[in-house]
């Protein structure tokens, strides 16, 4: 294995750094916060660099780059609390019509006009065995019927992905926002907005049937696309979780009592190296499962559970730690860091939380048959 | 990043796997005459390093006179793999092949390098490393034993402890202190101390687990003598030597903690069914949990290894291995900890070792509770977790010392 990004990659990731840098500071997250702003702008300026683009096969006015250039996006966007269609239309929207062999929308999504999401959960399990949401047979096409929960920017994206279960099996259609009931559910972290989405006898035929239930190959469209979409989210907790602790170690390192840094304190150190340890153990298993994805090895599964179980950890440390070091100060809605810590928060509880996918992969690694 | 590696690269593993099978000691002849400490090279183990020497498959990474190939860090890292796959230690005496002679290349002259270093790589001597001593351990530079210079020859007077394979070491790589009166770091030299000097007293300290065959020991020196010339590198500079000396054991140790630990986790999936299946449903499902997060570490035991090594390549700093060490040597004492408690009592009862030729190299060895506590001699050893927790806070995250 070769854990070392390529001069091109490096120069993506030092490119998107420094556009969020300028386009989404702070204030930006803060005026989302706030009600006084919802990131249009900086979507409209990400539009402009061709960043829906990215991921895009060349026929379909993409730029032909793959998942770990995708990722590398992902990861910026989660450092930064960018609040902004891309997570869900990249990695949840396109890995599902990618998937079906779909080009349906994809032109739209390359140049901005049309963004999307994935409806799969239910009742916060994003098992796609808990799908209840039902499609029936009618006329020429099919009949979608159910709630689908948590479903990231399912109040504002064009376009909605659903997940639903036929007689035959589950299919995936794709269906315009304004065919849903789409309540935004009043969350912790708004630069993630999820919302309720309801789906009452929405009519669905063409091309927005992307794998009809019946059809063999779709549980696997779902498998891969759901992977993809966790992995992403595995690989935007653990940034922001690496936002966290630089923010920390800054902090232990400026901030003096008893006439000298914290951070000289051994109680301190040893608390941000394990931090440290978390983020970059996390970051591993991300990209682990990033490549697996890039690569279609058959690890992948098992990959994606490990890496969206220790984000989870990580998030679950880093949330604790750096909150903890701050002290006072980390603790009031004027400083910036609660911004970074619920988006962390957010990340682990959407997607299946880290314990969600032990029990996955104990089932993977066949302990779950055991009797 | 990619997750295969390039041709070159498994034609080069190729070639490694044709010329294992074709040489390699069998299991069998391992096994009748088994390595029983790090210092201890028996018959098979000095003709296996010989033959590696001769074929240039020693140290791939070096050039052919020393037993190498010119190879590269990801080529090196092939090879540690696939030894450790094909359950052959590259030497039994790890210290000696790991640190010594590659710190006298470094540092020493011509005649130590001739006298020394070479007769390791040549599998006909086996050296110990003395640096840990009861006033200096996590604090090794406190450490306390002197060596005077008398006319054409050191006199050495102190006492070493912890010293790997010094019951059976040929000689010790030994650091004393040279100047009483430098500030601590600036007063300490190496000398090369041949273990048969007169003066020289071995006390082997039988280890937690397996006291019958102990790899550490007591070192007395009492008016030991040295030559003058079997001082290494310049006088007092001891301390720079010694930092360098661990960064040669640290670059890529990684890999066989990683694959130990990968071998304990297979073991405990594979008796998991028979386990798990005297739980409850409950007890069980806790125990599931316990060990799908010890198969999480252990993935990313490997993965860090990668991503460590993928700076190191492009020529990152040795501290960064400080977080591997840290990591596998702890998530080795969670395994052999998970499996011990979901074995219940059972867990009490006391193993035999399976002597198959390698018990002085890395792998687990034992029951699970043995194997828990013997897992301490990897987070007490080479810079205890603490200590390795400091590194990391200091040197690779620039917090101030205290």
């Amino acid at each position: 294995m070769d854990f070392e990004f390529t001069d091109e990659q490096l120069l993506l990731r030092e490119s998107a750094r420094s556009v969020l840098e300028s386009a989404c500071p702070r204030g930006l997250v803060r005026s989302v916060y706030d009600r006084t702003g919802d990131g249009h702008e900086l979507w409209a300026t990400l539009v402009e660099l061709d960043w829906p683009a990215l991921g895009l096969p060349t026929e379909h006015r993409g730029l032909g780059l793959g998942y770990l250039e995708v990722g590398i996006l992902v990861e910026e966007l989660g450092r930064a609390v960018a609040p902004s269609p891309f997570l869900a239309t990249a990695t949840q929207l396109v890995p599902v019509l990618r998937e079906a062999g779909s080009s349906f929308l994809l032109a739209d999504i390359a140049a901005g006009r049309c963004t999307g999401t994935l409806a799969v959960a239910e009742g916060g399990s994003w098992r796609p065995s808990t799908v209840t949401t039902t499609a029936r047979h009618a006329d020429a096409g099919w009949v979608l019927d159910g709630v689908k929960s948590h479903v990231l920017d399912g109040a504002t994206a064009t376009e909605v992905a659903v997940v639903a279960k036929g007689d035959e099996g589950l299919g995936v259609f794709v269906v315009p926002r304004t065919a849903v009931t789409a309540a935004p559910r009043s969350v912790i972290d708004p630069t993630f907005p999820v919302a309720t989405v309801t789906l009452d006898s929405v009519p669905v035929d063409g091309e927005r049937v992307l794998v009809a239930p019946g059809d063999p190959s779709a549980p696997s469209v779902v498998e891969r696309a759901v992977q993809e979409a966790t992995t992403a989210m595995a690989l935007s907790t653990v940034a922001t979780c690496r936002a966290i602790f630089e923010a920390t170690l800054q902090y232990a390192k400026d901030r003096e009592q008893f006439g000298k840094p914290i951070g000289s304190f051994q109680a301190l150190k040893h608390r941000l190296a394990d931090c440290f340890l978390a983020v970059e153990r996390a970051t591993a298993l991300a990209y682990f499962a990033a490549l697996t994805i890039a690569e279609d090895d058959d690890r992948r599964a098992v990959a994606t559970a490990m890496a969206k179980a220790a984000a989870g950890e990580c998030q679950r440390l880093l949330t604790r730690d750096g909150l903890q070091l701050h002290g006072g100060i980390g603790f009031t809605w004027e400083h910036d860091l609660h911004f970074l810590l619920k988006r962390a928060k957010t990340g682990d509880l959407l997607f299946g939380t880290a314990a969600a996918h032990r029990a996955h992969l104990a089932q993977l690694l066949g302990l779950e048959a055991v009797a | 990043m990619r997750l295969r590696y390039d041709d070159s690269v498994e034609a080069f593993r190729a070639e490694l796997l044709e010329w294992l099978a074709a040489n390699r000691p069998s299991p069998a002849e391992m096994a009748a005459d088994p390595s029983v400490s790090t210092g201890h090279a028996p018959a098979w183990a000095r003709r296996w390093t010989r033959t590696m020497f001769d074929a240039g498959w020693l140290v791939p990474g070096w050039p052919p006179e020393r037993g190498g190939r010119n190879a590269g860090p990801v080529e090196t890292l092939v090879y540690i793999e696939e030894l450790a796959k094909a359950r052959v230690p590259r030497t039994t005496n790890v210290q000696g092949l790991g640190i010594v002679a590659p710190s006298i290349f470094d540092y020493g002259t011509d005649d130590q390098i001739r006298d020394f270093a070479m007769p390791i790589l040549r599998g006909q001597v086996t050296a110990c490393l003395g640096m840990s001593e009861p006033g200096a351990g996590s604090d090794l530079a406190s450490l306390s034993t002197r060596a005077v210079l008398d006319g054409d020859h050191w006199v050495v007077d102190g006492q070493k402890v912890w010293t790997s394979g010094a019951n059976y070491a040929d000689f010790c790589f030994l650091f004393c202190r040279t100047d009483p009166d430098a500030p601590k770091h600036k007063g300490i030299s190496i000398l090369l101390v041949p273990m048969d000097t007169p003066g020289i007293t071995v006390r082997p300290l039988p280890e937690i687990v397996h006291p019958e065959h102990p790899d550490l020991n007591e070192v007395f020196l009492d008016g030991v003598t040295v030559p003058a010339a079997n001082l290494v590198g310049a006088l007092n500079d001891g301390w720079a030597m010694a930092n360098g000396s661990l960064a040669h054991e640290r670059g890529m140790v990684w890999v066989s903690a990683v694959m130990g630990l990968e071998e304990s986790l297979d073991r405990l999936l594979s008796e998991a069914p028979m386990l798990l299946a005297r739980l409850t449903p409950t007890e069980r499902a806790l125990a599931v949990d316990q060990i799908v997060r010890v198969a999480i570490d252990t993935q990313a035991a490997r993965c860090l290894g990668y991503r460590g090594f993928a700076k190191l390549a492009r020529g990152g700093t040795a501290p960064e291995q400080a977080l591997m060490k840290l990591y596998a040597s702890e998530a080795r004492q969670r395994v052999a900890l998970v499996a011990a408690e979901i074995q219940g009592a059972d867990a009490l009862d006391v193993g035999s070792v399976a002597m198959d030729g390698h018990l002085a190299v890395d792998e687990p060895q034992g029951t699970w509770l043995e194997q828990y506590f013997h897992s301490f001699a990897n987070t007490i050893s080479a810079g205890a977790s603490e200590i390795q927790r400091n590194i990391i806070a200091e040197r690779v995250l620039g917090l101030p010392r205290g």
